[in-house]
This record gives structure tokens, sequence and C-alpha cells, in this order.
């Protein structure tokens, strides 16, 4: 659980180091948005300890992660 | 070679009821994300001035508080479960205090944004820009303090030794709340101080 805590961390200077050196090309920009979705799903899998759950309780939260930062992308790019 | 494949749970953790809370949350912020999203397509250069007045170092700070709190709370999950009693309440208490103390940091950064910001004048009603973010920052704010009373009665449950490693239902339930809390603001912290 500590390399999964790490990790989360690591992502999250990531991202604030992105927006705070003003980084974020397209291409930067896409990065960070699937930065967000393997800490998101990181959360869900081993915070909310899903990981090991039937595949219909895991999913919900995915497909609303996944959904959100999708149009996220669009509302921004397209 | 069978015997390494864990068998997935029927049921996730925690009572049905914190889940159908989940859902309608996950529902809500949604909603407020994407409004926040393409809203923006219509006023970009305004959200990017905007975006520009926040601090994004208290962001930061705020999202590994957060994080690191999420991980205590599956530190105490963990120690309930030990057999030697009186470790696991101890373990499992020291735990939740420290998410406890992780979680009221957060709202004290947040408090000092939030004032910092109503001295410059901010309000819902300055652009649509401060309208979302104090919406949804001061809507997730509320959760995180509703996290921590739920936190504070979990350790009083603990203390009081109403957990065994069997039972310890009411725990998991809280845990998953404080993760969603988490993972909310997992979401809104690049939306609203990083992305432009």
């Amino acid at each position: 659980m500590k390399y999964i805590w790490f990790t989360l961390v690591f992502l999250t200077v990531f991202a604030f180091l992105l927006g705070y050196l003003k980084l974020l090309s397209q291409t930067l920009f896409a990065l960070l948005l699937v930065t967000t979705f393997i800490k998101g799903q990181l959360i869900i899998d081993y915070f909310m300890g899903l990981k090991d759950v039937a595949l219909s309780y895991r999913l919900i939260p995915t497909i609303w992660l996944f959904l959100i930062l999708s149009l996220t992308a669009i509302a921004y790019y397209f | 070679m069978s015997s390494k494949i864990k068998p997935k749970a029927l049921y996730p953790p925690g009572d049905f009821g914190i889940w159908l809370i989940v859902y309608m949350e996950l529902i809500t912020f949604g909603l407020l994300f994407i409004g926040y999203v393409f809203s923006r397509r219509a006023e970009v250069e305004l959200f990017n001035s905007s975006q520009l007045l926040l601090d994004q170092k208290l962001g930061f700070i705020n999202t590994l508080l957060l994080l690191t709190s999420s991980y205590f709370i599956v530190k105490a999950l963990k120690a309930i479960e030990l057999i030697d009693r009186e470790k696991a309440i101890r373990l499992a208490s020291r735990s939740i205090e420290i998410a406890m103390m992780l979680g009221s940091l957060f709202i004290l950064i947040k408090i000092v944004e939030f004032s910092d910001k109503y001295a410059q004048g901010i309000s819902l009603s300055t652009n649509t820009f401060f309208m979302f973010y104090l919406l949804l920052t001061a809507f997730h704010f509320l959760h995180v303090l509703l996290g921590l009373v739920i936190l504070f009665n979990i350790r009083k449950n603990i203390k009081a030794s109403k957990y065994t490693k069997e039972n310890h239902q009411g725990m998991l339930s809280g845990g998953v709340y404080w993760h969603l809390v988490d993972l909310l603001w997992i979401v809104l912290f690049p939306l609203i101080y990083i992305m432009r």
C-alpha cells in the first residue's frame, strides 16, 4: 500500500509542476488527463477496495472517472 | 497455480447505504465538473485569467494531505484486523487520529484560501469561474467536514472496542466515504487549479 501512496504522491507532484511551470502543451495536457485517471483508478482499486470485488461495482466509479475526463478533453480541445 | 487466483467478493466493502451515497455524490459532482468544463468554452480568457488568482501551491499541499490521510485510513482498517486486540485498538485509533489531523489541516488551508478570496472581494457573483470555484470547493469542504465527524465517531468506537476483526462494517463504510472525498478532490484539483 505504501507503493500506491508513493505513486499517487509522485503523480500529484507531476500535475503540480505542469501547472506551476506553465508547461501545459496539448500533449502534456493529455498526459495530465491520463495520470489523473490513473490516480483515480488507484484510489478506486486500492483505497476503496474495489479491486477484488465483482466487476459491476468496480466499473461504476471507473466509468464515471473516464466520462468526466473524456468530456474535459472534448471541452478543452474540440 | 490456481491457489494464486483470489476469488472476487460479491459485494464492495462497507454498507449498501454508503455505496448509494457514493453513487449519488459521483453524479452530483460529475454534473458540476461537466458544467464547469463546458461553461469554460464560452469564456476561456476569463477562466484562464481568474485561475491565475488561485494559489496552486495550497491546492497541491491539500492534495497531498488528503492522499496521505486516505493512506492512514487503509492502515487503520488493516490494524483493526490484528489478532492482538490491544495492539489492534492502539494502532487503528492512532492511524485514525493521524488521518483526522491531516483532514483538519486541509480544512485550515481551505479556510485561509477562502478568507484570502473574501478579502479580495471575490464572491459567487464575481464571474462564472469563481461561481464554479466557490461552489465546487465549498461543497467539497462540507464533505471533508462531515468526513471528519465520521472519523471522530469511528475513533470513539475503536476506543470502546466496538469493532472486531470479523465485524467492523461501520469502519469500512466510514473509510469508503473518506476515500470518496479524496477521489473527488483528485479530479477537482487539476480541473480548477491546473488545466488551462
